[in-house]
């Protein structure tokens, strides 16, 4: 019998190490979700040589050191479907395990995208999403915050900068950009129901945007159109980082008494703000956009993230939810203006 | 009034004056102290252009790459601007800049007789790439921008925008240039029959070389203005330009089979180009349509010219040569 | 050995050499990574020239004879724009297809009057069109791409012939290159484009009704630019406005480096297809390697230099050493005319 319990007194002493090790092993696990290591992950920008993605891509590196995964920052000089798709194929062909990008084109890409996901890469979109009937050629969306959410907002700066009354333009991008659509159709009902004293130049907000093409000489042409079409446009949004600089310059430019506002890179937008030529504007943070991206991916192809509504991931420190349509947001945009843009010109 | 007609630049201009008159009668804020002022302002650059445009098409060549010197030359500015560097020093960077890359594109065309369109596509490709590799995502801001030219580009002088300014007075120098000069002649001898300006004793492969040159630094000059125009400069800075200047020069009588037009046409052609992007603005016309109305204008620019340069051709030939 | 050599550079014209450049290309490529010679990749190297392939072909013959068309990019984003414009409102792909391709010999038509009735510069008025047609396209679809296309159709796009590496576009532009090349070298018609480029005076009197010829030239590349825009917006699953941005210069690059001479009468479409081809498979040997594409697109502008100086520098080194041979005779035989 003596022999017996040692036995047994060896196999407690046993379980209770293996207990204890399987123990550590989670404990150190769980914060850190199990990522495999040595991952290969697609950065895409819609176009290299952009101040905006290079934050962008900041944030992706940032999370990819964390993982432990090798991030290749890649994509066109020019911001369209077709030349991303040569980009979609470098990286089925090099077989990359997770493909973050912001789409260039909502539709274009989107037969290239199917490809890479039938070849096994996980694919999230992140700043720009594919077109709504093509989201299940991607796992999830990363946004920073719902359309109406960025629309509504920018319509609120404009209101506390002219004072709740005037009539209102908007300076966008490309007329195709879908983005900018999105959030202009917010604006319109949102405008007419807060605001009474407000309306639009043109009547209805379709008939008051113009668009600048994310091109400063078309922007800065068309704020010149809209001074010249409606010289007394109260307010000005531009739902664009290009737009919102050219139109904030060339209203310095002519003394114009035209407000300005929207969606502006904080070291873009810092010397009009600090001189008064520019009252607010706003942005999410690209890094975060990044970052939070990159982990979603790693997530999906770990196989604990599979993008269904109602399913989450972490990222960091923080854990993003999916909602309808597969989105996961980030939340409201920040906005900058003379009380923090010292702080924030210097991040991005 | 038949002479005055014959010369080829007064139909442009009245075109033009016609085309301001009903513009601003449909919208009264254009026909304004304002209205001109935002007309000169915004043409600056594309006369500018014309200018070292004009120089080339004038021979029968065509430099497509000036919209590559102009943007990456404007960052170099701005980029020595802001890292602490004086205004003198970085436009003379961004000049030499633009010699150099006029001299590459003037030494294959004169002396490896190379065919400019290609070279200058290839020069167009070649610098926007080195641009962009060296700018990559990085800009510059406007507080980096150097005071003087933020100055002259919100500024004027006698209500005329100093950005206008500049412009027109290298206009009035290669303009000079051009008609009284031997060297400049000597480019319209070359665009109009080459073998008989070799015949003549013109030194083809040096004019040749040298008018390419001194368009890029033309071009390397308007980076300054490109800079204080927009209060920035990035990637993409001046991307596409080179087709609106060339439609300017065409329009304003620069022929592309070269040996005729003046660079007074060619600003000409480029304020009626401005023009009428503006009118269409004012006149409330969709923007969808602008593109369209654009591209028909420029062909019937393109048809008149031609129907009054054959009549007026034989003219001006014997007045330039003369 | 030296003047056989000179003799035997002499005879490689670039259109050789661009093939033989396809060659290294192609081995190279396969050496240093092993993603490029695989049949997943050639498929997508295929994919990706093709409508510029279709676009080259009636461009050579354009450029052979003395002529330009810089709309051509602009005319595929109409054609594409009229198909998804068509079929959104109703009307069968099929016949969506059959009056994009009415459109794009209409643009042809356009460009051919202009250039062959009026008698106006192509290379200007190409450049007028090229911004009417493109407003054309925002007229019709403004800022709404089409985007829900028969699944039917865009598998034609996405899809490889079964068994094979090759994209169904393949049996669109394998018949196309072949026809234009008989064409141009094989036929009556060829001969014409070759005359018309070297003198357009020379041509009118041996008989060929240039004006006519001409015209018909550029309806035939409306058609042409018809079938590519096809191609692309089956490709792309969508039509949008914005389209073909910038083919234009790209197609007339890929034309040039072939060994076309812009000044005119002078190629082979031989050249013509080994460039279209070696530019697609230069790309993606560059960005396997993790060239970015800025490097690329100086790659682009330094091969296109190359193209023309390296043929240039052959030829006056040659012309040296024969001038040494001989006493130069200074007389107006001795005069080059510039291209």
């Amino acid at each position: 019998m003596k022999g017996s319990s040692r036995h047994m007194q060896k196999n407690k002493l046993k379980a209770v190490l293996a207990t204890a090790a399987i123990a550590a092993v989670a404990f150190v696990g769980a914060p850190t979700q199990a990522h495999a290591a040595g991952l290969k992950i697609a950065i895409m920008p819609k176009a290299v040589n952009n101040g905006y993605f290079t934050a962008w891509n900041q944030g992706a590196q940032k999370a990819c050191k964390e993982i432990k995964a090798t991030c290749t920052y890649l994509g066109p000089t020019e911001a369209t479907g077709p030349a991303q798709v040569q980009f979609i194929n470098q990286v089925i062909q090099k077989k990359y395990d997770v493909l973050v990008i912001s789409a260039a084109d909502q539709n274009a890409i989107v037969p290239s995208l199917n490809k890479a996901k039938a070849a096994g890469i996980k694919i999230v979109t992140s700043d720009a999403d594919v077109a709504t009937s093509a989201a299940s050629s991607r796992v999830v969306a990363v946004l920073p915050a719902a359309s109406a959410r960025i629309g509504t907002a920018e319509v609120d700066w404009i209101a506390a900068a002219t004072g709740g009354k005037g009539k209102i333009a908007v300076l966008s991008a490309a007329a195709t950009a879908a983005n900018q659509n999105a959030w202009i159709a917010a604006m319109g009902p949102y405008l007419t129901q807060k605001y009474p004293n407000m309306s639009w130049v043109g009547g209805t907000v379709d008939k008051s945007v113009f668009y600048g093409n994310d091109d400063p000489t078309t922007s800065t042409a068309q704020f010149d159109a809209i001074l010249s079409q409606y010289p007394d446009v109260a307010g000005i949004i531009a739902p664009t980082t290009v737009g919102v600089l050219a139109a904030a310059q060339e209203k310095k430019a002519k003394s114009a008494t035209v407000h300005v506002t929207g969606l502006g890179l904080p070291s873009q937008m810092a010397p009009y703000i600090e001189d008064g030529t520019v009252e607010k504007v706003g942005l999410w943070n690209p890094i975060d956009l990044g970052y939070v991206a990159v982990y979603a991916g790693a997530a999906a192809k770990a196989g604990t993230f599979t993008g269904k509504v109602g399913s989450s991931f972490k990222a960091g420190a923080k854990s993003y939810s999916v909602v309808a349509g597969g989105i996961a947001y980030l939340g409201d945009p920040f906005t900058f203006d003379k009380s923090n843009i010292e702080t924030f010109k210097t991040i991005y | 009034m038949k002479r005055l007609l014959s010369i080829r630049e007064v139909p442009i201009f009245g075109v033009l004056v016609l085309f301001f008159g009903v513009a601003a009668l449909g919208n009264h804020a254009l026909f304004s102290a304002s209205g001109l002022h935002d007309l000169l302002f915004t043409s600056s650059i594309i006369c500018l252009l014309a200018c070292a445009e004009t120089l080339i098409i004038v021979m029968k060549h065509i430099d497509l790459s000036i919209s590559s010197t102009i943007g990456f030359s404007s960052y170099i500015i701005g980029k020595n601007a802001s890292n602490g560097h004086g205004l003198l020093y970085c436009l003379i960077l961004g000049v030499i800049f633009g010699l150099a890359v006029g001299a590459v594109n003037g030494f294959l065309v004169a002396y490896l007789k190379l065919p400019s369109l290609v070279v200058t596509l290839g020069t167009l490709y070649l610098v926007r790439g080195l641009f962009n590799q060296v700018a990559r995502g990085d800009f510059i801001n406007s507080d980096k921008v150097p005071h003087l030219l933020t100055y002259m580009a919100d500024h004027t002088f006698v209500k005329v925008p100093y950005l206008f300014l500049v412009a027109l007075a290298m206009a009035i120098v290669v303009g000079f240039v051009m008609r009284h000069l031997r060297s400049g002649r000597d480019l319209y001898a070359i665009g109009s029959n080459l073998p008989a300006a070799h015949l003549a004793g013109i030194a083809v492969e040096k004019r040749t070389f040298w008018a390419f040159t001194a368009a890029g630094g033309i071009a390397g000059l308007g980076g300054a203005i490109l800079l204080a125009r927009f209060g920035q400069a990035q990637a993409n800075s001046g991307l596409g330009i080179e087709l609106s200047v060339v439609s300017a020069c065409v329009v304003g009588g620069v022929a592309i089979a070269g040996g005729i037009g003046t660079i007074y046409g060619a600003m000409i052609g480029a304020l009626l180009l401005q023009t009428i992007v503006m009118a269409l603005g004012a006149l409330g016309v969709s923007q969808f349509w602008q593109g369209v109305v654009n591209g028909a204008l420029l062909i019937a620019a393109i048809s008149l010219d031609k129907i009054l340069s054959s009549r007026s051709q034989r003219t001006q030939i014997m007045r330039v040569s003369a | 050995m030296m003047s056989k050599l000179s003799a035997l550079r002499g005879n490689i014209g670039w259109d050789k050499g661009v093939g033989i450049l396809l060659l290294v290309t192609l081995i190279v490529g396969s050496l240093i990574t092993p993603d490029f010679a695989t049949t997943s990749n050639l498929g997508f190297v295929v994919q990706d020239i093709g409508e510029i392939m279709i676009i080259a072909l009636p461009m050579a013959f354009l450029i052979i004879a003395g002529e330009i068309d810089l709309s051509v990019g602009s005319a595929l984003s109409l054609v594409s724009s009229t198909i998804g414009y068509s079929f959104a409102h109703g009307i069968s792909f099929g016949f969506a297809i059959l009056i994009g391709i009415c459109v794009g010999a209409a643009t042809g038509a356009l460009n051919g009057f202009l250039v062959n009735y009026l008698g106006l510069q192509s290379l200007a008025v190409t450049i007028g069109t090229m911004g009417l047609f493109r407003g054309l396209c925002f007229v019709l679809l403004g800022n709404t791409p089409v985007n829900q296309l028969p699944d039917f159709w865009t598998g034609l796009g996405v899809n490889n012939i079964p068994h094979t590496f090759l994209p169904w576009s393949f049996v669109l532009i394998a018949p196309l290159v072949f026809f234009a090349w008989i064409l141009l070298h094989h036929t009556k018609i060829g001969r014409w484009t070759f005359v018309t480029g070297i003198s357009a005076e020379a041509a009118r009197f041996s008989g060929i009704p240039v004006k006519r010829f001409k015209f018909l030239m550029y309806v035939a590349t409306g058609v042409m630019v018809s079938l590519a825009a096809i191609v692309y917006t089956l490709r792309f699953a969508s039509a949008s406005p914005d389209s073909a941005m910038g083919y234009e210069l790209t197609t007339i690059a890929a034309v040039l480096f072939g060994g076309v001479s812009i000044a005119g009468g002078f190629g082979t479409m031989w050249g013509v297809i080994f460039s279209v081809i070696e530019l697609g498979a230069i790309r993606s040997v560059l960005q396997l390697i993790n060239f970015s594409s800025n490097a690329l697109q100086m790659v682009s502008g330094a091969l296109l230099l190359f193209s023309v100086a390296f043929p240039k520098v052959i030829e006056l080194l040659k012309s040296r050493r024969e001038a040494r041979v001989k006493k130069p005779s200074p007389s107006l035989a001795s005069m080059r005319s510039v291209e």
